[in-house]
């Protein structure tokens, strides 16, 4: 109870970290969602590896003198831009391949996360400037979050939620029965491609702040739990946000307590509730089919 | 017309007419393209040659192939036809109670709204079918396209299902364009054949396309 007293007080030196996590913890499991729905869960791996790469990339180029030396606020715009443009990019061409081609789709999302894991590291190696500070990212330390950054984290992640929420019907809808869209009029592409740019964008702010372990952990995990225990769409998202936020709180809390970093505790314990729900649901259906003979 | 996948043509000279109000089965065998004609009427396939017209304009209803649609998503039989008037209510906007109502009447003209609150995933074949229907219908559709609507199902609901679709044919005045492998069925209740063979379009009056000394010949044909 101390720390939460501590952790919650206006005065907590790290209250941008906790505001951040806050927000990660609501708007990923929103858009986790739709990568479950649409069986999408090796893109929910791959794509923050993609963007941890695209970040690698943009503080190459620093390193490489191909862009001048910038301020921080600027290096984090480089980082926010290469994160996107790699995200973004990944799920077009991930995208066009599965329509065009129909070979093993895991394999190529497979492939690109492991490209991705690579170039990052051979990237981070021969970077003397941005190692330390990615390498924090990559581990998920969720420490340093200036104003700005949580001001520009809050309103990425607001227009996420806010479109998703107002376009939650056309989402469904394409995403469920594509054919019946098209037969209702609907311009699918248009709306899938708005809904691939939120989940880039999603991505690579959440990259960018807690690295892709973390962003991963949010993304699937949240959804995961809810998928098992909701009765309805608009349940699943609820309770995917709310097993989201209070993970991100719950782990905050561990994690400052403990001396340990935030973000895989945050992962930890998002397991460890998905494994008691899965558990507790194992254990209701096995008693349900020994009580049918009885019956 | 021709219709097919990355400008690969399955079906190609295709001229067909369908006239309002009438029921017509569109058979042939497995991969003869069927469900691409259909797809390609429905709008979900851009021809590769030619164009389709509708006149004057029709509102289209298309039925799936009810396995289609993964299980996944958690969505009552009422969600997944209330999906049917998606079109008439522009983006961003909530459904109203007026076309909640409407849906409603939809899925209880199908005989599907003693089981609207249930998760559509765990209904049967069936009954995934009327809801099906109960959609297209909630579009406002004036012609229907169904993809194998009987295929898997026992013979009294295939039965109840085809006079489900005669009924609203009749009544409604709905053009009904049915995928179909049942000739029994299809003998009982279309009045139009269209027989997809060998990339060509054969038709003609049910009477006269299901005779069976015509039936061996388009499967002599076929199987030749």
């Amino acid at each position: 109870m101390e720390i939460i007293r501590e952790v919650l007080s206006p005065d907590f030196l790290l209250r941008n970290s906790i505001y951040v996590s806050l927000l990660i913890g609501l708007v990923c499991p929103l858009v986790g969602t739709y990568l479950v729905l649409r069986r999408l869960i090796f893109m929910g791996v791959a794509l923050p590896q993609i963007s941890s790469c695209g970040i690698a990339f943009a503080f190459a180029l620093h390193a490489w003198h191909v862009v001048p030396h910038l301020e921080d606020r600027s290096e984090n715009t480089l980082a926010f831009g290469g994160s996107l443009i790699f995200t973004l990019a990944a799920l077009l061409i991930l995208t066009v391949l599965q329509r065009r081609f129909s070979g093993l789709a895991e394999a190529r999302i497979g492939t690109a996360y492991v490209l991705a894991g690579a170039w990052s590291i051979l990237l981070l190696v021969k970077n003397p400037y941005g190692e330390h500070g990615l390498l924090d990212r990559l581990r998920g330390e969720i420490i340093a979050v200036s104003d700005t950054d949580l001001a520009m984290t809050a309103a990425a992640f607001g227009i996420v939620a806010v479109l998703l929420i107002l376009f939650r019907k056309e989402f469904l809808l394409v995403s469920f029965d594509p054919e019946m869209a098209l037969t209702l009029r609907k311009n699918v592409v248009a709306w899938d491609s708005l809904l691939f740019l939120l989940i880039g964008l999603t991505v690579s702010m959440s990259v960018l702040s807690v690295g892709p372990l973390v962003t991963f952990g949010f993304l699937l995990i949240p959804p995961l739990i809810a998928r098992a225990l909701a009765r309805s769409m608009v349940q699943f998202a609820v309770i995917g946000c709310i097993v989201g936020v209070i993970s991100a709180f719950a782990g905050f809390c561990l994690a400052y307590h403990w001396d340990v970093p935030v973000g895989p505790t945050d992962v930890a314990l998002l397991g460890v509730i998905y494994l008691l729900v899965a558990g507790t649901q194992s254990l209701w259906r096995l008693s349900q089919r020994r009580a049918v003979p009885h019956a | 017309m021709a219709v097919g996948y990355d400008r690969h043509a399955v079906l190609s000279g295709v001229d067909l007419s369908i006239t309002r109000g009438t029921f017509t089965g569109l058979l042939g065998a497995n991969g003869s393209g069927k469900t691409t004609l259909l797809k390609a009427i429905a709008g979900i396939l851009q021809p590769l040659a030619g164009k389709i017209t509708f006149h004057p304009p029709a509102t289209l209803g298309y039925v799936p192939q009810r396995d289609q649609l993964d299980p996944v998503y958690i969505f009552s039989a009422f969600e997944v036809a209330l999906m049917g008037v998606c079109g008439r209510v522009g983006p961003a906007r909530r459904i109203g109670r007026s076309e909640r109502e409407q849906v409603h009447q939809c899925l209880e003209q199908t005989g599907a709204d003693s089981f609207a609150r249930k998760r559509f995933a765990e209904l049967s074949g069936g009954q995934r079918q009327r809801v099906l229907i109960a959609r297209a219908l909630a579009a406002e559709a004036d012609f229907l396209l169904l993809d194998e609507p009987t295929a898997g199902i026992d013979a009294a609901t295939t039965r109840s299902i085809m006079e489900l679709l005669l009924r609203l044919n009749r009544e409604r005045h709905l053009t009904v364009l049915m995928v179909n492998h049942d000739l029994a069925a299809m003998r009982q209740y279309a009045g139009h054949i269209v027989w997809v063979r060998d990339g060509r379009l054969v038709e003609g009056p049910v009477n006269e396309m299901l005779r069976q000394d015509r039936i061996a010949e388009l499967l002599h044909l076929q199987f030749s």
